[in-house]
């Protein structure tokens, strides 16, 4: 397969896997705001840690000229200016689905083309919130639905190994930020009043849209070591760090027919170098300051991963690889 | 529900001077007629929409800023009778072997030029010859010609001329499958009572000849490898070249992702390089390689000149075309056809007048309300003047673009171009067509059955093209013993 098309699957997929995530973490936090209608100076604080995880503080203070809902949804969903916008990655995603059209289920274009068709056209009231959530669920449903077709219809070769291995990656990249930005919150918290770390380890449990899986797994009481211990390394919730990376493992190996070859060793490498880094005894052994550098450790590795995979496939011309 | 319109001074493909329906148009006509005009009007906004859906458009330039359209579609088809068709076929045949033949002498011998037939200048000075680059290569199958499309009208006895000859880059087969595709999606039961030529074993015919093109130093040990060169997703006709190589399953490659290495090509895959053999490339030739033509290009693939010269690669259609397609050509096909085949063509052109000779400029100059005006050089209808529809303001400038530059002109009598009706809006009116033939050629020649149903849907309009208006219908070739039997039933 040609090197561009496999960088265009490669960023198409992650687009689908990111529009899906952030719409979700937009959503989540708009009926979380709801509920702590009544802690205002707490819920600007929250939106802070959700445009950390989905874009970038900075940014969007050079975007706006003040904090406001609207500011943040605009930022957030519709932004041009914002590449992770969710509407600047259902763009990214359609582009790259439209250059790889000759590999890609026809159905996979049609759901997305629908989606970036209707949202390319969408005229949203300011404050319109019902609009808003519409919004997010067609794009979670999009998402959903393109992972559907790509599941059913595609044969198990380079093409779907790329788009898997790309959503597995973005998915880990995303758990990581999540529980980074929300570590260091809840460390900022902890010096100033007990009981508010429950609320950090919940988010963290609902953007992840994991918390009805850990409440069956653990008794219903939110200890930050359990929370962390099912989001970093349990091995059967498929938003897991360990989830993820075991899968981007195992399509690398599909992918390269089990062989290591002169090529793929350093994949391979930093691959292990990540996983043994990994365990759920290290990660029971840190006390809570050490977490944070923990997961910025752990976000270079991921980020590591991803530029060597590039260069082992020559998704990025050499001239351009620092 | 279906009103007859009169037909007034026009040839109509569906109806007869008194407005009643032609045979060959019967059983359509009663079958639109069991449809409500709500009925229809519904229909054709499923049918508009799923264009939209399957992302089949074209890109239109507008300041810079890229637009994504769709081509505006009809249902009521253009029927061609089998006859009609065979007729057809067999000249268009005819027409692509001469232009083949003139390509293959005028890069090589000019024994054409050297006997006169054909003014050596007009070859010459022509920006689309390229013998410098490619003079005296040969290449595989000396088929210059892989893909032709050839634009015919017809005119107000209904005779089927050739309008233009497009020997470069001819797009629009996507549509034509894509318009059939349609139409059977959303108005299956028309097709009920006819028996038409099918579309589905034309595109591995295609496939097929692609591949007959090995270049020479191909060997015989391994199958030759084939891709699709294409300038990218902002190119207009980019989603003609993703259903083309979806269809052949050839890889789908833009310049960047090929490179030459000691006169091979190779594209760059996830592992590593690998040769290509044949290259079906939809970058027109100033584009294709920096170091042989236009050094500013980005699109193309620098070296791949080189290549091609040695023997090392195929590129389809053949490099220097373009001397044959233009507008000024055009007018001497039918001597091409009597020089090199000694026959008489089957389709005739339309009437074309020189302005770079004296007496025929003075002659079109004086009656330019009656003729249309042509640029040689260009294409897609810009650059032209249609007398009749023009003001006197253009009629002066064009009199005076003529003057200082006339041999970049021709003239052509305006033809009544005939006219089928079309359903937008919630009525039926009719509209001028015209019907894009292509000619497929490798081992052996295909020609497309049926082929791109072109409408000006603008009322009045002449001009089909889709960047301006135009809009496309499906196009039925009746099949011959099993129509007949079918009518009699």
């Amino acid at each position: 397969m040609l090197s561009r098309v496999a960088d265009s699957l490669y960023w198409m997929s992650r687009n689908i896997e990111r529009a899906e995530n952030n719409a979700r973490v937009l959503g989540v936090q708009l009926i979380q705001m709801l509920e702590a209608s009544s802690e205002d100076s707490l819920a600007k604080y929250d939106w802070e840690a959700v445009i950390e995880i989905c874009g970038s503080l900075y940014e969007f203070n050079q975007l706006y000229d003040h904090f406001s809902i609207n500011n943040v949804i605009d930022y957030l969903a519709f932004s041009e200016d914002n590449g992770s916008s969710i509407l600047s990655c259902i763009k990214f995603a359609r582009e790259n689905a439209r250059v790889t059209r000759d590999i890609i289920p026809t159905d996979l274009f049609e759901v997305w083309n629908d989606l970036y068709l209707e949202s390319s056209n969408i005229y949203i009231p300011a404050g319109s919130l019902r609009e808003v959530h519409h919004f997010i669920k067609r794009v979670k449903i999009a998402s959903l639905t393109s992972q559907g077709v790509i599941e059913s219809s595609m044969s198990r070769g380079v093409p779907y190994r790329f788009i898997k291995i790309a959503k597995w990656l973005e998915r880990a990249e995303k758990t990581t930020r999540i529980l980074n930005v929300l570590s260091e919150k809840s460390s900022q918290d902890a010096e100033r009043a007990d009981g508010t770390n429950y609320y950090y380890w919940r988010s963290a449990l609902q953007l992840l849209n994991g918390y009805d899986e850990y409440l069956k797994k653990y008794p219903p009481r939110m200890y930050e070591k359990d929370v962390l211990t099912f989001l970093v390394t349990d091995y059967a919730f498929p938003r897991s760090i360990q989830y993820c990376m075991d899968h981007v493992r195992e399509a690398i190996i599909a992918l390269e027919g089990g062989r290591v070859s002169h090529y793929s060793w350093r994949m391979y490498a930093a691959l292990d170098r990540l996983m043994d880094d990994f365990d759920e005894m290290k990660l029971k052994s840190l006390d809570v300051h050490q977490i944070s550098s923990y997961l910025d450790e752990f976000q270079d590795r991921c980020n590591d991963i991803s530029e060597v995979f590039s260069q082992t496939y020559y998704l990025i011309e050499p001239s351009h690889v620092p | 529900m279906f009103k007859p319109y009169e037909s007034d001074h026009f040839f109509d493909e569906m109806l007869q001077q008194n407005g009643t329906t032609k045979l060959h148009y019967q059983a359509f006509h009663n079958m639109i007629n069991q449809f409500s005009a709500e009925e229809l009007r519904e229909k054709h906004e499923t049918a508009q929409l799923s264009f939209l859906r399957q992302g089949i458009t074209f890109t239109v330039y507008n300041d810079n800023v890229g637009t994504e359209r769709t081509m505006p579609f009809d249902f009521i088809p253009i029927i061609v009778p089998p006859d009609a068709w065979s007729n057809i076929e067999k000249g268009m045949k005819q027409r692509a072997e001469a232009l083949n033949l003139f390509l293959e002498d005028v890069y090589k011998e000019q024994n054409i030029l050297k006997d006169g037939v054909i003014p050596r200048e007009l070859v010459e000075q022509n920006p689309n010859y390229y013998r410098e680059q490619v003079g005296g290569v040969d290449i595989p199958l000396n088929n210059h010609i892989f893909l032709a499309g050839i634009d015919l009208i017809r005119d107000q006895q209904g005779t089927y001329r050739v309008l233009e000859d497009n020997l470069r880059n001819p797009s629009g087969m996507s549509y034509v499958y894509q318009n059939r595709y349609v139409m059977r999606q959303v108005y299956p039961e028309f097709f009920n009572r006819h028996s038409i030529h099918s579309l589905e074993h034309q595109l591995s015919n295609m496939h097929d000849a692609v591949l007959a093109h090995a270049p020479k130093n191909c060997g015989e040990e391994r199958d030759p490898r084939a891709v699709l060169l294409t300038p990218g997703m902002y190119n207009s006709a980019y989603y003609d070249h993703v259903f083309l190589a979806q269809q052949m399953g050839i890889e789908l490659v833009e310049g960047r992702d090929l490179k030459v290495r000691n006169g091979i090509v190779y594209m760059k895959t996830i592992r590593g390089l690998q040769q290509v053999d044949i290259i079906y490339r939809r970058i027109d030739d100033e584009y294709l390689d920096p170091q042989a033509f236009n050094p500013d290009s980005t699109l193309g693939v620098e070296g791949l000149l080189e290549a091609y010269r040695k023997g090392n690669v195929a590129i389809l259609n053949g490099i220097g075309n373009g001397v044959a397609d233009d507008k000024a050509m055009y007018a001497y096909v039918p001597e091409m056809i009597r020089y090199y085949l000694n026959e008489e063509p089957l389709i005739p052109n339309v009437d074309t007048y020189f302005m770079r000779n004296e007496e025929q400029r003075r002659w079109a100059l004086e009656r330019l309300d009656e003729l249309v005006i042509k640029n040689v050089g260009a294409s897609g209808g810009y650059d032209m003047l249609i007398g009749p529809h023009a003001s006197e303001e253009e009629i002066a400038m064009f009199k005076e673009k003529i003057l200082e530059n006339p041999s970049q002109y021709i003239a052509q009598p305006t033809i009544q171009l005939s006219r089928a009706p079309a359903f937008q809006d919630g009525r039926f009116y009719p509209c001028h067509v015209d019907l894009r033939i292509f000619v497929m050629r490798g081992d052996e020649t295909h020609v497309l059955p049926g082929g791109l149903s072109r409408v000006a849907l603008k009322e009045g309009s002449l001009v089909v093209n889709s960047s301006q208006g135009g809009g496309g219908k499906d196009t039925w070739v009746l099949k011959g013993v099993e129509n007949h039997a079918q009518q009699s039933s």
